[in-house]
């Protein structure tokens, strides 16, 4: 909302106040003053008289000119084209301000110059409101221009400022200057005078002119003919003001009905009465056809898009633009009034549709007052018959009515306190809503406020609290602490384990991630342990954001490329974060990791970031968190076998539920990354095995090493569960340990062979092991290894 | 034959000139040995009077401990220089790196996310989360923002089908607290999680982002512990010097509405480039629970109230770490990510 000080001045005395007092004392109480503009800027001007003009000797642009300036004749060179002899022109003393800097006496390629003929745009005024010839050129005043009138500014009408407010979307009613001169008053605490135009539409002859509404979307409708009027130019204050709000002044009807807009919040249209073929104007909708509005521009109509009507044709765009055919011309002499109400649902649907946002559509979108259509026709007729000699008027002609209901809330202060935290008195906070126009009443303890028709945002006690800390000010609402009965603060058992799965990783050398949950169809269709179906947004913002993804690695791989592509080559990265489908969202931990994950290469200490690495990562976070490892295992990757390489992967089992994937990157798919991806869900939802002690044994452990050769694609883990069969003794687990220290493949044994050794280590509970029971199991042991698994023990 | 005297002295001389534990033991032999002149010397003792006899066995026993005596002193003499000498062979160069283990550390935006929950988890709050999709009723009309509002058309905001959205704000969440809690008093908990826009990604602005929602509901719980409350926070986040101070706004889900600031922490306050030379930086919105909003949730306004607010977490991050571009937090440069590596 831009409103200006000479805007104010009409309503209240604010003389004594600096426009930045103003904007701050605004801004505090909840309207945010997001720019102060001056429309010029200048000091130490005068009107003068250009006396002479002629040619500069040792220029061909510049003229030597004497100007008069009242009290005296003064030499001054000028740069502008147009400058002229006989011209009266705004003056720059010397030490006048500019917004360009300070003028100087001086001498200009050796001609005396004591000033500056200015032009409108180096005063500072909006390059946009002015035309080329002004831009290009010094500004020429009338003939009638009072000379050494020392305030050119204040008699073109540009020594305003303009305050540029936010408003909050509970405060639309702010786009009515007249409320917001309301308002403003309030905050400043000013008696607030506005015009007094109620009841001016209410007189009329009888009027043949009938409106009516087909649709819904137009509840209330206002018709009033006005059978003679002037065009002429608006009266310079009306100019001034529309110029502040940054409209364009037309001619006196035109401006009118900006004026009132602008005034009320209601936008009005003023037809030409003679170029529409009936008396008879339908709002309608349901159109599918092309129409040509009054800025020349042909748009098309939609069923949904209200539309003014007359014979059944469109003459208009309903609140957001009238039609080409009956706008008002310089030879208008009477006009139809349109003043309405809108589905403002309808408006932004139609107004963004057609990329068409006026002052019109802006203001019916964002809600208007119930009373503001009435207020603005009567303002309308009372400007009209002032500024445009209008006689010949009809009565108003009305279709639907708007539901208004005057609203009255009572609350009591110590409720206000109570919300608030303060300590406010009856007298300041009654004073509150006085100056807001409230007129509250004072019962016993209760406080009844009459809520007037703008304010609609007021619906109850919540509502009172905040215009009274709003008024009485921030500064006054204390710090304290709620009082209230303990609360235990806590996370939650899934938040515990997300936080200390990332601690464990982070831990290992892993970097946390965070990448974006809407993808690409590529990568949709690149998820990666994933059974259900993707989510499609409605209407995505871009292809790279259309799905919801339903799996993370397709985004870690973008960060391993992108690492890679700036020369990082050990890039090892996780994310845990939600994925979603059809079926449900779901936590999961993906990880991919590329180099190596730890190493010091002078001491060639390398843990390389491998198919081994990971697992073991995964292994010990298992028992970390208290997941058995014989729970766990690992067990050939059936089933992606595109992302993941089909010899160097394998299904993470928890029981008999695959709840992962892991392994090498496919070649085919990509480079050196091995991978993770795991429902972190059914981590947290299985069951976990309880810390309890158990007495350590008091008897040495032995330990035997064997070395077998066996088939190459026999899994080693086959033989160590064989070893674990054969480790009883009289009932008692004495195997307490298989260990792989070696395996090997190459020239040493065949191609399909490998040789692997193993460490197993005894040891009893209840006595030291002797050697013949010790030997029992062990031959057992090779018996089995050697039948069960097919392997050739090596001496 | 030597005399007592002669053998110590010779002995004593070539014990103090040996050089390691090895000739040390053959003096040994040599001098204390069976076929060695000690022995020798007691040998000869038959052949002495009954009277010389004791006299001489005497001195040719003290000859014998002193000998080893010497000796002995002598071996862990010579043992200590070997030890020495070993030792200072084994000298390494300290300088060398060490076996530095590479350590990852959390994300940024979740560390400041771990952050904000400790610090209210230590004043008694429940850390609660929720999906990221969620229904429109519970992103919308619970939060006070009616059916015809632009936040809920369909191009405004990332919808799945006419119910259900990405949702738009935390404070999403905080209405499903609401509901599942009432009508039981009273509520303090802090809402965290991923929220969508349809904004195009830039250095201000993300499609995606991260917000906490803060939540307590009591039968008296006032806007000045809201301030309160916020002020204990930006001393925990930004400094013990923070202050904040409260701007009037508009939510529709609070009322009274206010945007919270906090005293710079770059420049105490004195105006700078972070601020925009003004003193104070805009962290967040907060304000009193509407009671439209307890009541859709099935509390009754009029016997409890209680304040929300919404922090972003990356604007919290961008504040304190200096930070520049909303993007590097979803780029994942390693260089950026791996900076973060503690509380500050």
């Amino acid at each position: 909302m831009r409103i200006s000080r000479k805007w104010f001045n009409q309503f209240m005395d604010v003389q004594d106040l600096s426009i930045e007092e103003m904007a701050k004392r605004i801004t505090d109480a909840g309207f945010e003053v997001e720019g102060i503009e001056h429309l010029s800027q200048g000091t130490n001007l005068v009107i003068g008289h250009v006396e002479t003009c002629t040619e500069h000797p040792d220029s061909d642009h510049l003229h030597c000119t004497t100007v008069n300036v009242g009290n005296e004749v003064v030499n001054i060179v000028c740069g502008a084209p147009n400058v002229a002899a006989g011209q009266n022109v705004i003056v720059a003393l010397p030490g006048a301000v500019l917004p360009g800097g300070e003028i100087k006496n001086g001498v200009i390629r050796g001609v005396e110059s004591n000033g500056m003929i200015c032009s409108l745009l180096e005063l500072g005024v909006d390059p946009a409101s002015l035309d080329d010839d002004q831009k290009s050129g010094i500004e020429v005043l009338p003939a009638d221009a009072p000379v050494g009138n020392t305030d050119p500014l204040g008699y073109l009408g540009l020594d305003d400022e303009v305050l540029d407010i936010g408003l909050t979307p509970n405060r639309n009613d702010c786009l009515a200057a007249f409320n917001m001169a309301k308002e403003a008053g309030a905050i400043l605490n000013r008696e607030v005078k506005l015009p007094k135009y109620e009841g001016a539409s209410d007189v009329g002859t009888p009027s043949n002119l009938h409106v009516e509404s087909t649709t819904s979307k137009c509840p209330l409708f206002y018709g009033k003919v006005i059978n003679h009027l002037t065009i002429k130019e608006s009266p310079k204050w009306m100019k001034e003001l529309l110029a502040a709000s940054g409209v364009k002044s037309i001619n006196n009807i035109v401006d009118i009905s900006n004026i009132v807009m602008l005034e009320t919040g209601q936008p009005m249209h003023f037809y030409d009465a003679k170029s529409l073929p009936s008396q008879s104007i339908v709002v309608a909708d349901g159109f599918d056809e092309e129409y040509t509005a009054l800025d020349g521009v042909t748009y098309k109509l939609q069923p949904e898009d209200i539309v003014i009507t007359n014979q059944g044709k469109p003459i208009g765009i309903a609140g957001v633009m009238g039609g080409d055919d009956s706008k008002i011309l310089d030879t208008t002499d009477s006009i139809i009034i349109e003043c309405a109400i809108f589905d403002h649902v309808a408006i932004r649907n139609t107004a963004r549709r057609l990329n068409l946002s006026t002052e019109a559509s802006v203001r019916y979108q964002k809600g208007i007052e119930p009373l503001a259509s009435k207020k603005a026709l009567d303002r309308a007729v009372q400007l009209l018959i002032e500024y445009a000699d209008a006689t010949g008027i009809e009565e108003t002609v009305q279709y639907g009515q708007v539901p208004y209901e005057p609203k009255s809330i009572s609350c009591t202060l110590e409720a206000i306190n109570n919300r608030l935290g303060t300590d406010f008195n009856l007298d300041e906070v009654v004073d509150v809503f006085t100056r807001l126009d409230f007129e509250p009443e004072v019962t016993h303890d209760l406080i009844t406020c009459h809520i007037p028709s703008s304010r609609t945002d007021m619906e109850g006690m919540a509502d009172l609290s905040e215009e009274v800390i709003r008024m009485l000010g921030y500064d006054r609402l204390p710090s304290t602490l709620p009082v209230m009965p303990m609360t235990e603060g806590k996370l939650t058992y899934k938040q515990q384990l997300t936080r200390q799965a990332r601690q464990f990783l982070c831990a290992q050398g892993l970097q946390d991630c965070l990448t974006y949950t809407l993808v690409s169809t590529e990568k949709k269709d690149n998820a990666i342990f994933n059974n259900d179906e993707a989510i499609e947004l409605a209407s995505p913002m871009s292809e790279e954001r259309r799905y919801i993804r339903t799996s993370i690695l397709p985004s870690l791989l973008d960060v391993v490329s992108y690492n890679r592509a700036r020369n990082i080559k050990d890039i090892n990265v996780f994310e845990l974060s939600d994925v979603a489908g059809v079926s449900g969202a779901k936590m999961h931990l993906a990880i991919a990791m590329s180099g190596n994950l730890q190493q010091t290469r002078w001491t060639s200490d390398v843990t390389p970031s491998d198919f081994y690495t990971l697992k073991g990562l995964v292994e010990a976070f298992f028992e970390q968190i208290g997941i058995a490892a014989q729970r766990i295992s690992f067990v050939e990757n059936d089933m992606d076998t595109t992302h993941f390489h089909p010899y160097r992967s394998a299904k993470i089992m928890l029981g008999k539920d695959c709840i992962g994937l892991l392994g090498d990157i496919h070649p085919q798919y990509g480079k050196n990354i091995v991978m993770a991806e795991l429902d972190f869900d059914a981590l947290i939802n299985v069951k976990k095995s309880k810390i309890k002690f158990t007495p350590v044994s008091k008897y040495p452990s032995v330990s035997r090493d064997l070395a077998f050769v066996l088939d190459r694609t026999m899994p080693v883990q086959k033989v160590v569960d064989t070893i674990n069969k054969q480790g009883r003794l009289n009932k008692e687990m004495i195997i307490r340990d298989v260990e792989v220290f070696d395996v090997y493949e190459g020239e040493h044994v065949s191609k399909d062979e490998k040789s692997v050794a193993l460490s197993i280590t005894f040891q009893s509970d209840s006595h030291t092991l002797k050697d013949d029971e010790i030997n029992q199991v062990f031959e057992a042991i090779l018996e089995h290894i050697q039948k069960d698994c097919n392997a050739t023990l090596r001496s | 034959m030597k005399t007592i005297e002669e053998l110590l002295q010779e002995a004593t001389q070539k014990i103090q000139d040996v050089k390691d534990s090895s000739s040390l033991n053959d003096l040994r032999i040599l001098y204390l040995g069976k076929k060695g002149p000690v022995q020798e010397l007691m040998k000869g003792m038959k052949d002495l009077s009954k009277e010389e006899k004791p006299i001489f066995g005497q001195k040719v026993n003290q000859l014998k401990q002193d000998l080893s005596k010497m000796i002995e002193e002598k071996k862990e003499q010579l043992a200590a220089l070997e030890m020495q000498k070993k030792i200072e062979s084994e000298k390494i160069d300290i300088t060398l790196p060490g076996r530095k283990p590479e350590l990852g550390n959390a994300h940024p935006l979740n560390l400041v996310r771990q952050e904000l929950e400790d610090l209210f988890i230590g004043l008694g709050y429940q850390v609660i989360e929720g999906d990221d999709i969620v229904d429109d009723e519970y992103c919308f009309e619970r939060a006070n923002i009616p059916k015809d509002h632009p936040a809920r058309d369909m191009q405004d905001s990332l919808y799945i089908d006419p119910n259900r959205l990405l949702r738009t704000h935390t404070t999403a969440i905080q209405m499903v607290v609401l509901e599942e809690s009432a009508p039981n008093l009273p509520i303090k908990v802090v809402c965290p999680g991923k929220v969508y826009r349809r904004d195009d990604d830039d250095a201000t602005h993300s499609h995606q982002f991260m917000q906490m929602e803060g939540l307590v509901i009591g039968e008296k719980v006032t806007l000045a512990d809201l301030k309160g409350t916020l002020e204990f926070m930006a001393k925990k986040l930004f400094g013990q010097d923070r202050q904040i101070r409260f701007r009037p706004s508009y939510f529709p889900f609070t009322e009274p509405s206010v945007e919270v600031d906090v005293s710079c922490h770059i420049c105490n306050g004195k105006g700078c480039p972070t601020c925009k030379g003004t003193g104070w930086i805009e962290i967040l919105g907060a304000g009193e629970v509407h009671p439209n909003v307890l009541k859709m949730a099935g509390y009754d306004p009029e016997k409890c109230s209680g304040f929300a607010f919404g922090v972003g977490i990356e604007r919290v991050a961008m504040l304190k770490y200096g930070i520049d571009d909303i993007r590097h937090f979803y780029t994942n440069d390693k260089r950026f990510n791996s900076t973060f590596k503690r509380y500050e």
